[in-house]
């Protein structure tokens, strides 16, 4: 109908759709479950022995992601896309260009998230 | 002997999926040499395959309606030579751009292929030329071959005309390369132990005759950037050129037999040389560094035995377009596809006398020529790389090894940088 409000799933409960990621000065980004798992260390951060059983919503905290440096939330964002639309292609695997002044950086950051 | 390490279960190794064959026609005079198809080679926008099917001939063959081909009618697919046998084409005028199929009738014996294709602004290397014979517009595909009798000769693709000439080494010429900056600078090399620097934008004048290797020069490749050539030859022979200055840099040892192809990785970062002592070697171009060795014969031979006939000679080595995996033939009828980070194959798959391999220009397939003028074709494994070795292709395409090493970043990074992980 016109003018319903669309509405999403929460952050809340083991069969969350989302889970939320909080950098290290409190900027909060809220990114679909299944692409932020494609970081290894996200999915240790979440399924970790860290985890308590009453804890409502999934969290992931980066103590050392601070918002102003852009490449580095740049490269969060990169990595999930990524993962998650080449994996499960059946087509061609098209080209993902790097652009080499963010390359280092990138690389980094990947490597951090272990994507 | 084994072909593998013995950790390595044999049968666990995947058998790559075929995709195709193209096998040559039966000629009536098929006891004589000049049958083996000694180049496999894909043109670089992927539009075109040739192969030197034997018999003085090199077939070029449309590479997408080739694909269709076998997709459609199965995967043999055998060429004959005297129909052109063209899928159906719109009447609707669209015929000038489709590709055509040619067989194209060399003279001698064809040893070695390779395609080139300009870009407009790469001015050539001499100096305010107006008039040349041959101006190579944008679109235009270059076929150079090279011949027994060490002639080169360059075709129009398009069309199957011969453009140039080239005439000056005194012996075979085993292999030809454009260089990868559409700058049209052709390089043979010749078992006249030299490599010669053709310059096609100025006429096929020769510009440079590169001088060190004692004995038969076999392969040579450049680096992506243009910056380097290496030449492998008899001898163990495996040198590396600049090619600003046209003088070598280093010598690379190790191999203990003719090395007989190499090949650079899309990065520049790594090169893969191919030799008869049984082995492929993965080294550091920038320093001489030897980062993997792929064997193929087990236990590894002695010296001595590497040296010699020991049946198991690799005949060609290519780099997948995505810098993870490479390829190897052996004297051991197989094909092998491995990645950089495992001494071991991750698929195989079985080829009687196979010669030369080559990936198609976006990687998905293998081709590989063998001696009775026939090519296979192979699905290459495929596998999403990680991001970040797509990060490290992006900064080692414009970084050599030692400004890597001046990084500030953390000495883990710096290894993984350095492929010595």
């Amino acid at each position: 109908m016109d003018g319903e409000k669309k509405t999403y799933g929460g952050c809340e409960g083991p069969d969350a759709l989302y889970v939320k990621l909080i950098l290290s000065d409190g900027h909060e980004f809220i990114v679909k479950k299944e692409r932020a798992l494609t970081s290894g260390t996200i999915k240790a951060m979440l399924s970790g022995p860290g985890q308590f059983a009453e804890k409502e919503a999934d969290e992931v905290h980066f103590r050392e992601i601070p918002s102003h440096v852009p490449s580095k939330v740049y490269a969060l964002c990169m990595c999930f896309m990524y993962k998650v639309r080449y994996t499960n292609s059946s087509t061609e695997i098209p080209e993902f260009p790097v652009v080499p002044e963010i390359a280092l950086e990138l690389l980094m950051a990947a490597n951090f998230l272990d994507c | 002997m084994a072909s593998f390490p013995p950790r390595v279960n044999e049968k666990e190794i995947v058998r790559s999926r075929t995709i195709g064959e193209l096998l040559a026609p039966a000629a009536p005079f098929d006891k004589k040499c000049g049958r083996e198809n000694w180049t496999v080679a894909f043109a670089p926008d992927g539009s075109y395959f040739a192969w030197s099917q034997g018999h003085r001939t090199v077939k070029l063959v449309p590479w997408s309606q080739c694909l269709q081909n076998f997709l459609l009618h199965g995967t043999k697919n055998v060429t004959n030579s005297s129909s052109l046998r063209l899928p159906r084409q719109n009447s609707d005028g669209g015929q000038k751009n489709k590709p055509r199929e040619h067989i194209i009738d060399c003279g001698d014996i064809v040893w070695s292929l390779a395609f080139g294709s300009s870009v407009p602004e790469k001015q050539s290397r001499c100096v305010n030329i107006e008039w040349h014979r041959f101006r190579f517009g944008q679109d235009q595909l270059l076929l150079a071959t090279g011949l027994n009798n060490g002639r080169i000769k360059i075709w129009d693709v398009y069309t199957g005309k011969l453009l140039l000439n080239l005439v000056d080494h005194t012996e075979v010429v085993r292999d030809l390369t454009f260089a990868p900056d559409g700058s049209l600078i052709l390089v043979s090399a010749s078992r006249d132990k030299t490599l010669r620097v053709w310059d096609l934008k100025d006429d096929g004048n020769m510009m440079k005759v590169l001088r060190g290797h004692q004995n038969w020069v076999y392969s040579c490749a450049f680096s992506p950037d243009s910056s380097m050539l290496c030449s492998v030859g008899a001898s163990k022979a495996v040198f590396l050129w600049n090619m600003d200055k046209y003088t070598m840099i280093r010598k690379l040892e190790g191999h203990h037999h003719d090395v007989v192809a190499c090949d650079f990785s899309p990065d520049g970062a790594l090169l893969a040389t191919a030799s008869y002592d049984t082995r492929v070697y993965i080294w550091d171009p920038h320093n001489g560094d030897i980062l993997m060795e792929f064997g193929h014969l087990f236990p590894p031979p002695t010296p001595i035995f590497a040296g010699g006939a020991n049946d198991r000679w690799v005949r060609s080595v290519s780099f997948s377009h995505d810098g993870l995996h490479v390829a190897s033939l052996a004297d051991d009828k197989m094909v092998r596809f491995w990645r950089i980070d495992e001494d071991y194959p991750v698929q195989v798959a079985p080829l009687s006398n196979g010669l030369c391999c080559a990936f198609s220009t976006d990687g998905s397939v293998l081709a590989a020529g063998t001696h009775d003028g026939s090519v296979y074709f192979w699905a290459t494994p495929r596998q999403v790389p990680s991001l970040q070795h797509l990060c490290r292709m992006s900064v080692r395409r414009v970084m050599p090894t030692q400004e890597v090493q001046e990084l500030p970043i953390p000495s883990k990074l710096l290894e993984f940088l350095s492929y010595r992980i």
